[in-house]
This record gives structure tokens, C-alpha cells and sequence, in this order.
């Protein structure tokens, strides 16, 4: 009886309907669209926010810490760049993908793999390293979506930002390249470059 | 009589002659004077200076900039002191006052190079390990064969293998990779005077610039004035400025960048000829 209704609820879905008329199912199915597709990015957005970052204590006790002494958490000018700004691209295809990449996190969390301060550090080298490979092959697109050459008056900038931003941009530099350990501690055992 | 009239003449002319060469400084007041800031630098190397992800600016290093193309500015150095003074690049504790300017005057005669720095020294130091002396006052002069001596200063002497760096072996002092530093240090207790080098290591003596100097407190102001050998009209000597204030000993100086004194030449310092 079960299983024939089951079959019954199947028929139901791959029948063609005599008793909606299409634009009925079209409306109905446009606006349910709308609904769900927007519930999944207002939650995917939520995953975004600085409190859900730091919700979990590994971020709060040991990057956010860092971060508050920084100049992207305060400064004259009243603009913070939380957590999603640096770390997770704006447009929706790298998004997505960086998500995806994300729930890798999800099991570190579950196996406590930096659940104290000093797996922390054994890790902070190597985490570091991840995020600044993100960054360099990307050419700091998180940077740029506030930061760039263009909009960038290098006179108006103290003398020793001033020069050095001549030499990247004469270089070709991405702001990663120079920019390590503006917004977290630096790791210890930091590698050279191996293009200088 | 007339004989005790030659010999107070004689006499005279002596004084006159001894106190000539006595004061045969110049008149200060008609040198110009340049501020020069000393700081206190941490645990800042050579070393520390040349590694790219502690110091990003040793890419401008590379090309040549020198450290005042791009930390002296509106004449102030745009150094991040609270980083200077943070526990990562200062483990012991960094003093009150983290930079203060020297003034340097310099001139110069067929003779001689006169050098004279006035400055009020702060108090507020985090090392007291020279007891004998509240005030130590040294300038190095990087002679052609300090590699890069005319851009880093005296930082290709300070090492991080040196004593009073962190971890560092008590008995190492500053050397550099080659060449030589001509050391010159006035010292408050006895107004003592050395004249030494800086080879692969430092001698507080054996230098060869003939240094004397006089020193000496007036009120809460410092002048020291140094007369060495004129190096040679025509020459830019590269020079560098230590303050070790209130007892500091080692490391625990106020130091000033890599400079230029131009003797009848360019430099950031222009001797005036006498």
C-alpha cells in the first residue's frame, strides 16, 4: 500500500499536470526560485560576517586578537575590512569555490586540529602559507577590491610607502608580495622568496 | 729687567701660541647646524634589515636607496616606534624617550676635522649596565671598503651575533664583512676619549684618526666636539652617530641612520671650511 502511494508520488512529479495551468506552475516555481535562491546566499552571506568567524574560539583567541591591534580593524577614517573581506573573494564564482574549499575547516574543527593556542602555532606557518598562495595567484584580489595603483596617489604617501610602491609597481608586485603579517602576527620560520 | 721683560714676552707669545692651538676650534656659532634623530633600534640587525619578511623595504635596499630615502621625512623619522618598542624586536624593554635629535655641526681646516654635537639627553633608560659612565658619545666613519658603508651606516657593524642581542654570545662585538670603521668615542666619566676601530671586531684603540675630543654637561645639555685628521679636502665621508644615555651600555643606544659628511663635497653634513 505504502510503496504504490511512493510510486503514486513519483507518477505524480513526472506527470504532465491537468490541473495547474503552466503559468500558474511557472509563477509558482519563479517565485519559489527567488525564495530559496536568496535564502541560500542571505545564509551563505551569514557564514560571511565577523561574528561567525569568530564564534569559534580557535579565531577568536588567536587571529581576531591580532587583528583588533590592527589598522584594517581601526582607523581615522571609521573603514573595517573584517574577516570575509580579505579572506573570501566578493564575486559569487570564487565564492563558491572558496566555500567549498572551507568546509575542509569544518573537519579541522571537528578533529580539533588548532583547538589550543599551541597547536596554533605549530600550524600558523602553514596556515599562513595556504592563505599568501591564495593571495599571490589571485594577484591580492581581496586587497583590490579597495586598494589599487589607480586610485593610489603615491605622493601623498610617507616616503618609505612612497618609494617602495614605485618598485612594486615598476615590478609588478602584488601587495601579498610585500604585505605579509598586516592583520595577524607574522609565523615564525618564514621562508624568503625565491624570486628576490 | 730687561731680561725678565724678554721672558714674560717669551712667555706670552707661548700662551698665546699654546692657546691658539688649544682653541683652535671653530667659531660654532657661524657653522650651520643639521638635526640628525637618534633611536632607539631593538633587535634590528643587519641581518634583521636584509631579511625581506622582516623588513620589507630591504627590496628598496637592494637598488641602492639608502635608510634616510625613506625614514627621514619632514624632519622626523617615520619609523612605527610602538613596533620598536614591542616586546618581539625589543625583548628587554625599551626606553622612555625612543628618539631624540643630535645636532651636528662639522668644519674643517688644512689640519683638521672638527665635528661638535650638542643634544639634551633623555632619561628613562631600560639599561644601566655601564656604571662608570652616564653618557657615552661615538661616531664610525665607514671607510670605501664597507660593503654598502655609504647606504646602511653603522648597521653592517651590528650584528645579531653580537653581545647584548638576544641569545648572542657576551664576549662578540660589532665587525663588519670587510673593511673598517674608524671608531670614535667620548666617554662622561674622566671626559675620556677613544679612538678605536671596527674591523672583525671592535678595538677601543689603535685607531688611526688622531681623535681627541671634549665633552661636557651645561645644564641638561650635552656638547661634545671631536677633532680627528682632515681626511682629505674633497672626500664624503659615510658616518654614524651612538648615543649611550643614562648608564646604557651595548645595544641599548640611541643611534642615528647612515649619513654623508662632505668635507668641501656633498653630504648631508657640509663641513664648512675655516
Amino acid at each position: 500500500m505504502a510503496e504504490k502511494e511512493e510510486s503514486g508520488f513519483m507518477a505524480m512529479l513526472t506527470r504532465p499536470s491537468a490541473k495547474y495551468s503552466l503559468l500558474s506552475l511557472l509563477v509558482v516555481g519563479f517565485f519559489s526560485g527567488i525564495f530559496f535562491w536568496g535564502g541560500f546566499n542571505t545564509g551563505m552571506e551569514a557564514t560571511n560576517t565577523l561574528e561567525f568567524c569568530i564564534g569559534c574560539h580557535e579565531m577568536r583567541d588567536n587571529v581576531y586578537v591580532e587583528y583588533k591591534k590592527t589598522i584594517h580593524y581601526t582607523n581615522r577614517t571609521g573603514v573595517r575590512a573584517v574577516c570575509s573581506d580579505c579572506h573570501v573573494p566578493k564575486d559569487w564564482t570564487h565564492k563558491m569555490i572558496r566555500k567549498i574549499q572551507a568546509s575542509k575547516e569544518v573537519w579541522g574543527k571537528i578533529t580539533g586540529v588548532i583547538d589550543t593556542p599551541e597547536k596554533f602555532e605549530t600550524h600558523r606557518l602553514q596556515l599562513a602559507e595556504n592563505e599568501w598562495a591564495r593571495m599571490k595567484a589571485s594577484d591580492s584580489r581581496e586587497c583590490r577590491n579597495c586598494h589599487s595603483f589607480d586610485a593610489m596617489d603615491v605622493e601623498k604617501q610617507k616616503l618609505r610607502g612612497s618609494k617602495m610602491h614605485k618598485i612594486g609597481i615598476a615590478e609588478k608586485k602584488t601587495c601579498i608580495d610585500c604585505h605579509k603579517g598586516i592583520a595577524h602576527r607574522k609565523p615564525k620560520g618564514m621562508k624568503e622568496d625565491e624570486d628576490e | 729687567m730687561s731680561k725678565s721683560i724678554v721672558s714674560t714676552a717669551v712667555a706670552g707669545a707661548l700662551l698665546v701660541l699654546g692657546s691658539q692651538s688649544a682653541f683652535a676650534a671653530p667659531d660654532w656659532s657661524k657653522v650651520a647646524k643639521r638635526d640628525i634623530n637618534v633611536f632607539h633600534a631593538g633587535a634590528t640587525p643587519i641581518e634583521w634589515m636584509t631579511k625581506k619578511s622582516d623588513h620589507s623595504g630591504s627590496a628598496g635596499m637592494r637598488k641602492g636607496e639608502t635608510c634616510i630615502g625613506c625614514h627621514e621625512e619632514k624632519g622626523t623619522l617615520n619609523f612605527n616606534f610602538k613596533r620598536l618598542a614591542d616586546k618581539e624586536l625589543e625583548p628587554k624593554g625599551a626606553p622612555k624617550t625612543m628618539m631624540f635629535p643630535v645636532s651636528v655641526q662639522a668644519a674643517y681646516d688644512a689640519a683638521n676635522l672638527y665635528i661638535r654635537l650638542t643634544f639634551k639627553a633623555p632619561a628613562g633608560g631600560a639599561d644601566k649596565g655601564d656604571k662608570d659612565n652616564e653618557l657615552k658619545a661615538t661616531m664610525l666613519f665607514a671607510d670605501a671598503k664597507v660593503p654598502q658603508g655609504d647606504q646602511y651606516g653603522c648597521w653592517q657593524s651590528c650584528h645579531t651575533d653580537a653581545r647584548t642581542m638576544p641569545g648572542a654570545d657576551d664576549k662578540k662585538t660589532k665587525y663588519t664583512p670587510g673593511g673598517a670603521y674608524e671608531l670614535v668615542q667620548w666617554a662622561s666619566k674622566g671626559n675620556k676619549v677613544s679612538d678605536g676601530t671596527v674591523t672583525t671586531e671592535r678595538k677601543m684603540s689603535g685607531g688611526t684618526s688622531g681623535a681627541k675630543a671634549e665633552g661636557g654637561k651645561s645644564g641638561d645639555s650635552y656638547t661634545i666636539t671631536y677633532t680627528l685628521k682632515n681626511p682629505g679636502e674633497g672626500k664624503t665621508v659615510p658616518f654614524g652617530i651612538a648615543i649611550h644615555a643614562d648608564n646604557a651600555s651595548g645595544r641599548f643606544h640611541h643611534v642615528s641612520l647612515g649619513y654623508k659628511l662632505g668635507i668641501g663635497a656633498d653630504g648631508e653634513v657640509k663641513a664648512a671650511k675655516l
